[in-house]
């Protein structure tokens, strides 16, 4: 995997954010705390200063300046932590190494100040250390001069400061590190989705994009897409299948009519009427053919919706039953009508006529005699329900959603005439008007149910 | 009959022109839509077959022009599409029939006939007779040789189409659209049952058929020649 890709993934770039976030916040925190910290050092060494000045000044006062003088000698010189001075009221240094004249900055009169020392720890480096110094005056005019180095100050500030560039060198790591890892899982499942992508595209459409373990959003996508990929399979399968129907029921009539014209020339004067006859017949089934799926084509374009007007369902069942029935009478079969209401809808009259003949002439053509077709239209939870059933040998249950499929055909009837179109077209028109169809079971026989969305009975 | 055909596939208008020549009527040929405007102006003609797709000016335009200065010659419009809205638009600018090519050219010769022939506006006739078979259009009764027939609606409005007819064919989806309003072909034999049922009624017994059945391009209702 490419390193430049890692760093560019989404989870990579969010933990660098993240971490940063966290290191601005880390250094604020950090900050702060150096802050008090100095502060609380300093107010430690002053508490201390003005301690050690006070026992001084007691000394002073019990023993005077000779006394004070001593002291702040043997002080000076011992290895204690303060730093000393003492001038006479002239500003002579009488003990001590603090003279309030070399004081850094302005020459020390009283109060708070700070002086620069060489190091006595390490003498000889050229070191210099920064004392802080208090100034006081004595009751006779000599000033008293304690300090002390900042030196802790300056430690405590380190220590803080060291603590928090560990941790934040651990955060930084962990962060980096983390989000790479967060990067490459995530590259790992995108490629491996790219992947499945690639090959589905290439062709082999039954491929699809994998899950991963994880039951989280990148799963659900997939799962989404993958039901996309069902889709178009499903559809490219329907489109092959359809492909397949028409070249196979094309080429029978087309081959009859060659076969018919290619005769011609060898037949006798008597016989050429009935051989054009025959091809003609023969072409004008394909033209049927094509002008049946150009038709279907164009309603599932939703074409017409502009021209729909008021109609009842009940006249137009009424009309196409009274259509067939005759026929229906020569084939010793019976067919009813009978509805609850006019079932009015807004839809296209020559369309709904054809959708409900169409089930009505499938019903006739694969049954046999004695067959009972009944048209009826029922209220049902506050739905229309139009439907067309007949006690004829039905069809499998596997059968009954593909019925509706262009050129589906059960075996059991391809030979009967008809490219299998019938249904496909009651499908059509039936989604046009918002209707849906399906075939059920009649227990004998098959049963088409159109359930009409807004019908007033 | 004079027909004017304008047709821009001069195959298409050729095969017409014979056909039509071969049955006996007589036909103009014009390639473009303002020429077929041009000449049907000219009027003389019985009929016009309009093709739906022409260069410049097509079969809509023409025929709505010619409505709008008071042609009223009938006119059947041809197309290769089968748009299935083609039909009633092609009725609402003022053609008066409608045929998807290819076609039979006995389909057409049938619907030429009808419309050559149909009646002008003006006196609604109320009684059609043939030979002894009356059809009374106000009380809606049919007598044959003075004995009444009973029918089923649809059969009367069956009978009427063939008696208005008489002596021309009408073509089964003639019959589907005029009697059926079915603008497509059931597979069921729904005009044959009920013609069948409608010639036993009328015909049977009766030394004189008037209906007949012509083998591949129809019914028509006349006398013996």
């Amino acid at each position: 995997m490419p390193r430049h890709r890692l760093v560019r993934t989404g989870s990579f770039r969010l933990a660098v954010a993240y971490v940063g976030l966290f290191t601005l916040s880390a250094l604020i925190l950090g900050a702060v705390i150096f802050v008090a910290v100095r502060r609380e050092a300093m107010r430690d060494i002053d508490e201390r200063i003005r301690e050690e000045t006070y026992s001084l000044t007691q000394e002073f006062a019990e023993h005077g300046r000779d006394r004070l003088a001593a002291i702040v000698s043997a002080r000076n010189a011992g290895s204690g932590a303060f730093a000393y001075g003492l001038t006479d009221p002239s500003g002579a240094r009488i003990a001590g190494d603090l003279d309030p004249g070399e004081a850094t900055g302005a020459p020390l009169a009283f109060g708070w100040g700070s002086f620069s020392e060489p190091d006595r720890d390490e003498p000889g480096k050229g070191a210099r250390d920064t004392v802080r110094a208090l100034a006081t005056r004595l009751r006779d005019g000599s000033t008293l001069i304690v300090g002390d180095e900042w030196d802790s100050v300056d430690r405590a500030g380190r220590e803080v400061l060291a603590a928090f560039a560990w941790a934040l060198a651990v955060t930084l790591t962990l962060g980096v590190a983390g989000g790479l890892l967060l990067g490459a899982h995530a590259l790992r499942r995108i490629d491996a989705i790219s992947a499945a992508a690639r090959a589905i595209v290439a062709g082999d459409w039954r491929h699809r994009l994998p899950l991963g373990g994880a039951n989280d959003e990148l799963a659900d996508l997939a799962r989404t897409f993958n039901g996309l990929f069902d889709r178009i399979e499903q559809l490219l399968l329907a489109n092959k299948h359809a492909g397949e129907a028409i070249a196979h029921d094309l080429r029978k009539p087309l081959a009859g009519a060659l076969r018919r014209l290619e005769s011609l020339a060898r037949a006798r004067d008597d016989d050429r009427d009935t051989i054009v006859a025959a091809a003609t017949a023969d072409i004008l089934g394909v033209l049927d053919t094509f002008n049946a799926l150009l038709r279907i084509s164009q309603i599932e374009a939703g074409a017409r919706r502009a021209a729909f007007q008021p109609v009842s369902l009940a006249s137009v069942a009424r009309d196409v039953v009274e259509a067939f029935a005759p026929a229906a009478e020569d084939e010793h079969k019976a067919i009813a009508c009978a509805f609850d209401g006019d079932f009015d809808i807004v839809g296209d009259r020559e369309l709904l006529t054809q959708m409900l003949a169409n089930c009505v002439d499938n019903a006739l053509r694969h049954t046999p005699e004695g067959t009972h077709i009944f048209v009826e239209g029922r209220m049902r939870d506050e739905r229309g329900v139009v439907s067309v059933t007949d006690d004829g040998p039905g069809v499998p249950a596997a059968e009954h959603k593909r019925i509706f499929e262009r050129f589906h055909r059960l075996d059991a009837t391809r030979a009967t005439p008809g490219a299998g179109l019938g249904l496909s077209l009651v499908a059509a028109v039936a989604e046009l008007h918002g209707m849906s169809v399906c075939a059920l079971d009649n227990a004998p026989g098959l049963r088409i149910e159109l359930t009409v969305p807004g019908t007033s009975s | 009959m004079k027909v004017l055909i304008v047709e821009d596939d001069a195959e298409a208008a050729a095969f017409l022109a014979e056909g039509l020549a071969e049955s006996g009527h007589d036909s103009s040929v014009c390639a473009t839509g303002p020429d077929g405007l041009t000449t049907a102006l000219g009027r003389g003609f019985d009929v016009l077959v309009l093709d739906r797709m022409l260069p410049e000016l097509d079969g809509l335009a023409i025929i709505k022009t010619l409505r709008s200065r008071g042609v009223t010659t009938p006119a059947l419009f041809l197309t290769d599409l089968s748009g299935i809205d083609d039909r009633v638009e092609g009725l609402d600018a003022g053609g008066d029939d409608y045929l998807v090519k290819p076609f039979a050219f006995t389909e057409l010769m049938a619907r030429l006939n009808a419309l050559a022939r149909r009646p002008r506006t003006g006196g609604e006739a109320t009684e059609l007779v043939v030979v002894d078979l009356e059809m009374n259009l106000i009380r809606r009764t049919v007598k044959r040789g003075g004995a009444l027939i009973g029918l089923q609606p649809r059969e009367f409005q069956l009978l009427e189409c063939l008696m208005r007819a008489e002596g021309r064919v009408l073509t089964r989806t003639m019959l589907l659209e005029q009697v059926w309003n079915f603008h497509f072909d059931p597979q069921t034999n729904i005009v044959e049952t009920h013609m069948s049922r409608l010639r036993s009624k009328v015909d049977r017994g009766q030394a004189v058929q008037l209906i007949h059945t012509l083998r591949g391009a129809g019914y028509s209702l006349r006398a013996p020649a």
